[in-house]
């Protein structure tokens, strides 16, 4: 899960790091008592902000209103503002990227920081520093006091962060001549794995860029149950052929199969590691929710230990359950290529099944070649209609 | 990376649970052996014949040394359960656990590189080796040898699925499996496809590799750079799926953990193209791998 970046700034501010006075408007009427010259930043997940108008520098207050305004009905981020920041403008005289982060070329954590902060970071050289995160060290010559660094770590490890990212961390000479160090922005990605050690992730639903309520629908069936895995991926595509596949990696082989076959998918998503067959059902019903869909193609590879009578059962259920809903019967070509764990009673359940238009087979296809059966029925399917 | 001998001894970690019940039996019958089961306030219980005790210590000091430990252990206890296991010296922990946090697999990477412990996952589905009747977790169901023919190809994976996908594949092809292994799909994995393959240039039964990868990470790209240092000189078909993410916004992950393109990274077709200069031989089409092979394995008759 991705914070919001007053979010991400709350819990920066509980470890001790100074970010600057803020106050949260939730609509352009809203009134602000942080002093002028102020900033105004829309609190959209999406990144480039400041090159699409969502960072607002104002003056006085005089333009407050208008500059509220024009920032609540942005439409370049592809979401909504419903929020936006307003903050004290900070002077300062250094400016750096900061991150914490997991990376694959070291396997395990790393601080990736900049000279240079600022919108652009991805053009410039980051230099990455691996550490353990059993004992944490860092080089000595870092140009951040240590005890930021030991802060911001903290944060990110307690609060099982995917990314911790600052950008810019500022610092400036405050009256004291001390030098003062502010972090500016906070964008924050939380590992929703470890959700189930932290209670306190009462964050409100993401409505971010691509996120669709099928999406929503279909992340909600893995939350809190740890058997096996049905919609955590879910991505809403503009094709009409429903796919339900299973596995990680042979979703990914499926996909590519079908789109280069000239297929157009409605959907991504995959159930796997034997998830019972409530899961799939709903995860069918959620795939099946699209109107005009010319197909369904139910694919997967030959399972290791995915019991596959139960899970297609809880297709046909699915289907079934749709049906009773809608009123209507599903006349569209079902494909099924599966294998594996009881799949002789699964076939023999799919073959009792005579008033869905079902065509399944098993190990003695490939995925490619049930791709090229998808196409042709779903072909002879649109031209009847 | 060790290489697991025919007759190694294996416990199973949370073998009491529904998964592990599955799993022993199909274990057994493949001639695997696994002497013990640990799980706590279980002791002295038996599943399949095996006994179970109250914690891996307690276990080895009755059945003796072991070679590995397969877990069979909810996500968030993974890392309790590894700790417990290294503590007790075992030198080889299969992690079979889906959904473990990424700081919990960044810590037994390191626990791991200090203990000189091999860990394969989390989320693997298991290794299979027909020639030394070794399977280990899940991997090829209750009839492996429907889908694992003995062979001399090894099978890396970061797809439990496609790890029994391909060998089906190479099998309908007259090629055979030496060693399949899932590494899992997670963002930080155990051993990743070069540790493996790195391994394999000392496997006698090895003669060429499949690797399976996708999208996210730069897993596959080590493999090149390994490949052009010369430190993997066995024929190396790699086929990368997730071509289709590329033309979606990058950020959203797909399916597997690490299937996730982020910060200009883990483009696959950028992985193909580095695999392919590096002088991997990458199936453009997955019906495409068996002829592949077959063609290492026609120009390397000497490697064997």
């Amino acid at each position: 899960m991705i914070l919001y970046e007053h979010e991400g700034k709350d819990l920066l501010k509980s470890a001790g790091i100074n970010v600057p006075r803020g106050e949260l408007l939730k609509s352009e009427k809203d009134k602000t008592s942080i002093s002028f010259p102020l900033v105004l930043k829309a609190q959209v997940l999406s990144g480039k902000r400041a090159d699409r108008g969502g960072i607002v520098m104002v003056e006085n207050k005089d333009s407050l209103q208008e500059s509220l305004k024009k920032v609540f009905n942005l439409k370049t981020f592809g979401e909504p503002v419903k929020a936006v920041l307003a903050e004290e403008k900070i002077p300062y005289t250094k400016s750096f990227y900061l991150s914490f982060s997991y990376d694959t070329n070291f396997r395990s954590a790393v601080l990736s920081w900049s000279p240079e902060g600022g919108t652009g970071v991805e053009d410039r050289k980051v230099n990455i520093v691996p550490f353990d995160i059993k004992k944490i060290a860092f080089p000595k010559d870092l140009p951040f006091p240590v005890e930021i660094l030991e802060s911001i770590v903290k944060i990110f490890l307690e609060n099982d962060c995917l990314l911790l990212e600052i950008n810019p961390l500022v610092s400036f000479f405050d009256y004291d001549g001390k030098e003062k160090w502010v972090a500016l922005d906070a964008k924050i990605s939380l590992d929703d794995t470890a959700s189930g050690r932290h209670k306190n992730w009462q964050y409100s639903e993401r409505s971010g860029t691509r996120v669709s309520e099928r999406e929503i629908a279909a992340k909600k069936i893995d939350e809190g149950d740890y058997r096996g895995t049905a919609g955590s991926s879910f991505v809403d595509l503009d094709g009409d052929i429903a796919v339900l596949a299973s596995g990680g990696g042979a979703s990914l082989v499926a996909m590519d199969t079908l789109l280069s076959l000239g297929g157009k998918p409605a959907n991504y998503t995959e159930y796997s590691g034997n998830p019972p067959r409530e899961k799939v059902l709903r995860l069918t019903e959620i795939v099946l929710s699209k109107p005009n869909l010319k197909g369904l193609w139910i694919i997967g590879a030959v399972a290791n230990f995915t019991d596959i009578y139960e899970t297609l059962s809880g297709v046909i259920e699915g289907i079934r359950s749709i049906e009773k809903k809608t009123g209507k019967k599903f006349d569209f070509p079902i494909i099924i290529r599966r294998g594996g764990p009881r799949e002789k009673e699964a076939f023999s359940m799919l073959k009792e099944v005579k008033d869905l238009n079902i065509k399944f087979s098993g190990r003695e296809i490939s995925i490619a070649e049930s791709a090229k059966i998808v196409m042709e029925e779903t072909r002879k399917y649109d031209n009847s209609l | 990376m060790i290489l697991l001998p025919k007759n190694a001894k294996i416990i199973g970690q949370g073998l009491t649970g529904s998964e592990g019940r599955i799993c022993l039996p199909t274990m057994l019958q493949y001639g695997t052996k696994v002497v013990a089961g640990v799980t706590p306030g279980k002791g002295g219980q038996e599943v399949f014949g095996v006994p179970i005790f109250n914690s891996v210590k307690e276990a080895i000091e009755t059945v003796g040394e072991v070679h590995a430990s397969l877990q069979f252990v909810p996500p968030l206890f993974v890392l309790a359960a590894t700790l417990e296991a290294i503590e007790a010296g075992i030198k080889f922990i299969l992690i079979g656990a889906e959904k473990v946090p990424v700081k919990d697999a960044a810590q037994i990477i390191s626990l791991a590189r200090e203990n000189g412990t091999t860990i394969v996952g989390p989320s693997s589905v298991g290794l299979i080796n027909p020639g030394r009747s070794l399977k280990i977790g899940g991997i090829g169901g209750s009839e492996p040898e429907r889908v694992y023919a003995r062979g001399e190809v090894a099978v890396i994976s970061k797809s439990g699925g496609m790890t029994s996908e391909i060998s089906l594949h190479l099998k309908n092809n007259s090629l055979g499996v030496s060693f399949a292994l899932g590494i899992g799909g997670e963002r930080l994995v155990g051993s990743d496809f070069a540790d493996w393959l790195i391994a394999l240039e000392k496997d006698p039964e090895t003669r060429a590799s499949v690797i399976f990868g996708e999208l996210g990470g730069t897993y596959e790209e080590r493999v090149a750079e390994c490949v052009r240092t010369g430190k993997i000189k066995k024929p190396v078909i790699a086929f990368i799926a997730g071509e289709f993410a590329s033309t979606l916004p990058s950020g959203i992950q797909f399916g597997h953990a690490g299937a996730i393109i982020e910060a200009g990274r883990g483009d696959p077709k950028e992985k193909r193209r580095i695999l392919k200069e590096a002088g991997v031989l990458v199936a453009e089409k997955f019906d495409d791998i068996a002829g592949l092979v077959k063609e290492a394995l026609a120009n390397n008759i000497n490697l064997a």
